[in-house]
């Protein structure tokens, strides 16, 4: 039964009427029209008044009854509850569209960033009977305008005190919805390999690193490319720590040969945090160490290979400023594992939906 | 609504002078209330159902105002600086939306709808007025998703910049390194305070 025994005690404040006899009536809530494959959507809107011609379609779209409302002072209807309900879901960098449809309003991000979630608040909510709220994932980014939620109240009548109680867990837990604007801007890259050095094979990882970086409105200030050599390394990564930088990207040298160094400079550089290792593939032998707040990153080599890797679940909440540890770098576990389909349809995939 | 001439006279003196841009909005105005069915968007209950999109600041921006009656303070005027002689008329009830912007052909093409002017600023106010709509202006039907935080109405949302304490209304404020901040503190501001010694010169 997925039907809540609150939804049945909502027949009071409503009276069903036979639809032949509706003419003159004004609707109580929108009639939605389904056309599969083709439209979706309100036909009628609430309010509007049904004349002699409606009463046909309304038949065609399978209306042999139709509500009317006599609303008690403790009973609100679905549309001024809802906006009830998003006002007190929407933080900053939330907003919502201007009217309800079909007694549902859509959250969306005011502005370019990284979406947030209280996830164990919207689970909270979505217990209380008669109010729902359904949203994209913790932690993804989005841009302007993207619609990140949906909420309701599921009946078309919902009781003051219940609305009051979603309402009151909303503010108490707020931000529920927030978007985090991106706040690192500069970024700095170190290429290391002695083959990439030599000159004997050629760099690939600047236009990688650059284009993902401008995706989210970050540039890359400088690169320098270096041997294996964890002395230059760490001279490089104090160079640039005490420049105008807010990210050190390093590529290569992430893995297990003698000849890789890379993890092994930006020690020597003197951080105050290093994690190697996260729970994604590709990515497995990713790095991410800080110097004060500043995040210096390792990329592993699979970053030219596959276009997602841990580097692409990461770079969004780093360039948002979040501090990330060995913690969330093993919360990735749950879907972290990139299925290597013939067309990449990330982010509209499981990949980085951490489940855990 | 008023006719042509009333308008372009009523908007040149709300305006300060008359000029093409004048007639360029007086008539854009018209075209686009005319398209989203309004009629009398100056007067109750129509003046509550637009909204116009704005997406320069220059003369015809002033006489869209005073045609339609749309005001900044009122929250029905958006003013989008794209520098583009453009405006989008949105009728809220309805949803209907054009998007209307004057062609720059229609510069070149002014004294062929102004033969007998030789002068290009008077070519131009003449040539305006005759030109059909169409050679005018390039119309094409929009929907603009109004959010909340646009709409006219009481103010639902503000709070306080964890900066400087500024009240920010109307979701305007940006949640940057785990704190809420107005404008000017997330991204910089449009004016330098003075020095003290340089403002107590300008005292």
């Amino acid at each position: 039964m997925c039907q809540s025994h609150h939804a049945r005690r909502y027949h009071g404040g409503m009276t069903k009427i036979n639809v032949e006899e509706a003419v003159g009536t004004r609707l109580a809530h929108d009639i939605t029209e389904i056309r599969p494959g083709e439209f979706k959507g309100p036909s009628f809107r609430r309010g509007h008044k049904v004349e002699e011609q409606d009463v046909c379609r309304l038949m065609r779209l399978g209306k042999r009854h139709l509500y009317t409302l006599d609303l008690k002072a403790d009973q609100i209807h679905e549309d001024d509850a809802v906006v009830e309900l998003a006002t007190a879901l929407a933080g900053p960098g939330i907003t919502f569209g201007r009217a309800p449809s079909e007694g549902k309003l859509q959250l969306q991000a005011a502005y370019t960033g990284l979406l947030k979630i209280n996830t164990q608040a919207l689970v909270a909510f979505n217990l209380i009977s008669d109010v729902m709220c359904a949203a994209m994932h913790d932690n993804v980014p989005v841009s302007q305008g993207q619609i990140v939620a949906g909420t309701r109240a599921i009946p078309l009548v919902i009781e003051r005190q219940v609305l009051n109680e979603a309402v009151a867990l909303a503010r108490k837990q707020a931000p529920i919805f927030s978007v985090k604007a991106y706040h690192l801007k500069n970024a700095r890259l170190v290429i290391t390999g002695n083959e990439v050095y030599e000159g004997l094979i050629e760099d690939r990882f600047e236009a990688i690193v650059k284009d993902k970086l401008a995706a989210f409105g970050a540039s890359l200030r400088e690169t320098v490319m270096l041997p294996d050599d964890p002395e230059l390394i760490a001279n490089t990564v104090r160079r640039f720590s005490a420049a105008d930088t807010d990210m050190i990207i390093t590529t290569g040298g992430m893995s297990v040969d003698p000849d890789d160094m890379t993890r092994h400079g930006i020690r020597r550089a003197g951080v105050d945090t290093l994690h190697y290792g996260a729970a994604v593939l590709p990515g497995a032998m990713f790095q991410l160490a800080y110097k004060g707040t500043m995040p210096i990153v390792g990329i592993p080599a699979c970053g030219l290979y596959h276009q997602i890797t841990i580097f692409d679940l990461v770079l969004p909440r780093l360039l948002a400023g979040e501090i990330l540890d060995n913690r969330d770098l093993a919360r990735f576990a749950v879907g972290g594992l990139c299925l290597d389909c013939p067309t990449c349809r990330y982010p509209a995939c499981p990949m980085g939906k951490t489940g855990c | 609504m008023d006719d042509f001439n009333t308008l372009l006279e009523g908007s040149a003196r709300a305006h300060g002078h008359l000029c093409p841009g004048q007639v360029v909005g007086v008539r854009m105005a018209m075209l686009g209330c005319r398209l989203i069915g309004l009629d009398t968007p100056r007067r109750l209950p129509q003046i509550k159902k637009l909204i116009v999109y704005v997406e320069i600041d220059r003369c015809a921006t002033d006489a869209i105002s005073y045609v339609t009656g749309v005001k900044l303070g009122r929250r029905s005027l958006k003013f989008v600086d794209n520098g583009i002689m453009a405006a989008t008329f949105v009728n809220l009830e309805s949803g209907k939306a054009f998007r209307i912007v004057s062609t720059e052909s229609s510069r070149d093409l002014a004294h062929v709808y102004a033969p007998d002017i030789d002068d290009v600023r008077l070519q131009q106010l003449d040539g305006y007025k005759n030109m059909p709509d169409d050679v005018l202006f390039s119309v094409m039907p929009v929907w603009v998703d109004v959010p909340v935080h646009d709409m006219p109405g009481p103010s639902r949302f503000k709070v306080r910049c964890d900066e400087c304490g500024a009240m920010v209304r109307d979701k305007k404020e940006v949640f940057l390194n785990e704190r809420v901040l107005c404008r000017p503190c997330a991204h910089g501001t449009y004016f330098r305070p003075l020095e003290p010694g340089a403002r107590l010169k300008i005292a």
